[in-house]
């Protein structure tokens, strides 16, 4: 009851306050307008009446518009996003194809945000290849899929050259994040870390080349232990 | 499972294509700028190690193509394409004069933003959590934001996901605290060893504050807790505490 009364409370005291953000300029914006409508309606000062008498009179009034500007919208390019396609060695479960997709934020020259996902197979394990009829996991808990959140690091920029008359930006890349891997029927938080390299032919295209660890930790044959999953891929990503 | 795999050729060919359509848009009108310094340096690529290979002299115009992260492509009017820096485009000026300005991403931009992308990691009523949330701010004070987020535990899996508003009490100042308010969902899944093992979604509602501070160029730290309300069909309702520290940054 006492937490009911407590949120209760709480949840006025937040309501109100984003209500103050907004009335927090009013006091300004009125004291301008009050200024706006003094100046509108006091009388033109006398001294100008004089003046216009002693001048010479205007033969030509001059009408130049002022050209205005209008100022296009400069496209940022700043999101990649791809389909890539490699191997998964899953530790105890052999190496399997993998296939995925990758989504990247360019946030300065420097760092990149980088959202994947992917899916793989896991094989069978030793001891059920020896045991004969052995099966530890069914077919659907075989399957390996994983996501993950990353920051990356631009750690050796440069330029890659074919021939004479073709270069090309590239750069070096580490990258590191948490995430979640679903395998054998459990949702295992995982830390990912490992490195890149990244061509791009076209302004608006990348070709990657990436090798990550997928570490997370797993009870499944008996021992709890940290299982290393490492990770080769290739990948196309289009920048928008 | 040829089915399966039809359709993900198929999914892959529609992602491709999607990906593709920018590539091949059509022409577009550029922003025109006029060299205001002795002259422009082009970069080959936008970074500050790419060597300068060619300089657009004083009063001399220059096509803006498209901007990456804090360097500009452009195009001269000899139809020499390179990279210039934030730095130097600072220093250009409109046809009709006036300094062209753009946002650059400093600690101004911390202050008044139109949006915010980061991710976190944290504890979800004793799980571990892995998080991420965008915001849209409707001034430097006020933001609608929304988090989605994975929480693994020893007993029960799930997800949750939340949207609601944000009150930055002092945007301008390094640290800066927030409160938020808010309604979202919860997804559980017990694990197989617990007697009540039966998948469940429910309402939640939330209030929560945290701080936010300033690092460098677009990056900032965000510390949060949300004290969430579950309601859930039983007869008791819940209440789950949601702690997280991560990374963000604005654009």
């Amino acid at each position: 009851m006492e937490t009911g009364i407590r949120v209760l409370l709480l949840t006025a005291l937040l309501a109100g306050l984003p209500g103050c953000a907004s009335v927090r300029d009013w006091y300004h914006q009125r004291a301008e307008r009050r200024a706006a409508s003094r100046a509108q309606s006091a009388p033109p000062p006398p001294s100008e009446s004089a003046q216009d008498e002693n001048a010479p009179p205007r033969v030509i009034e001059p009408e130049v518009a002022r050209r205005k500007i209008k100022v296009p919208r400069i496209r940022s390019s700043n999101v990649e996003m791809g389909l890539d396609y490699g191997a998964l060695s899953i530790e105890d479960f052999g190496t399997h194809p993998v296939y995925g997709i990758t989504a990247a934020y360019h946030i300065t020259e420097d760092f990149f945000f980088q959202g994947e996902a992917g899916r793989s197979r896991g094989g069978r394990t030793s001891f059920e290849t020896l045991g004969g009829n052995v099966q530890l996991l069914t077919e659907s808990e075989r399957r390996f899929t994983y996501y993950d959140l990353s920051l990356g690091y631009n750690f050796l920029p440069g330029e890659a050259f074919i021939g004479r008359g073709i270069a090309m930006t590239s750069a070096f890349y580490l990258l590191g994040g948490i995430g979640g891997t679903d395998f054998a029927g459990d949702t295992k938080f995982t830390v990912n870390f490992g490195a890149g390299y990244r061509v791009v032919p076209a302004d608006w295209l990348a070709l990657h080349i990436t090798v990550q660890d997928r570490v997370f930790q797993s009870s499944l044959l008996g021992t709890t232990k940290l299982t290393n999953n490492l990770e080769a891929r290739i990948g196309t990503t289009v920048f928008f | 499972m040829i089915a399966r795999l039809r359709q993900v050729a198929l999914a892959s060919l529609v992602l491709l294509g999607l990906l593709l359509t920018p590539a091949v848009g059509g022409a577009r009108e550029y922003l025109q700028l006029f060299v205001n310094q002795p002259y422009l340096e082009l970069h080959t690529g936008p970074g500050r190690g790419y060597p300068v290979f060619h300089v657009v002299p004083r009063d001399a115009s220059v096509d803006v193509l498209f901007r990456r992260t804090d360097w500009f492509k452009v195009r001269t009017e000899h139809g020499v394409e390179g990279w210039a820096s934030q730095q130097d485009m600072q220093k250009t000026v409109l046809a009709d004069g006036s300094p062209f300005r753009f946002s650059l991403g400093d600690r101004a931009g911390f202050t008044a933003h139109r949006f915010e992308l980061g991710m976190f990691a944290g504890q979800y009523g004793g799980a571990t959590l892995v998080s991420g949330y965008g915001s849209l701010s409707f001034n430097s004070q006020l933001a609608l934001e929304g988090a989605l987020g994975q929480f693994l535990g020893k007993f029960s899996n799930g997800v949750s996901g939340d949207v609601g508003l944000t009150h930055v009490i002092a945007p301008e100042a390094r640290w800066s605290p927030f409160l938020m308010l808010g309604l979202g969902l919860v997804h559980v899944e017990p694990k197989a060893t617990l007697v009540q093992a039966a998948n469940r979604t429910e309402s939640t509602a939330y209030v929560g504050g945290g701080v936010r501070y300033y690092l460098t160029r677009r990056f900032f730290l965000r510390a949060e807790y949300k004290s969430h309300y579950v309601f859930t069909k039983r007869n008791q309702n819940e209440e789950v505490d949601e702690w997280k520290l991560g990374f963000a940054f604005f654009f």
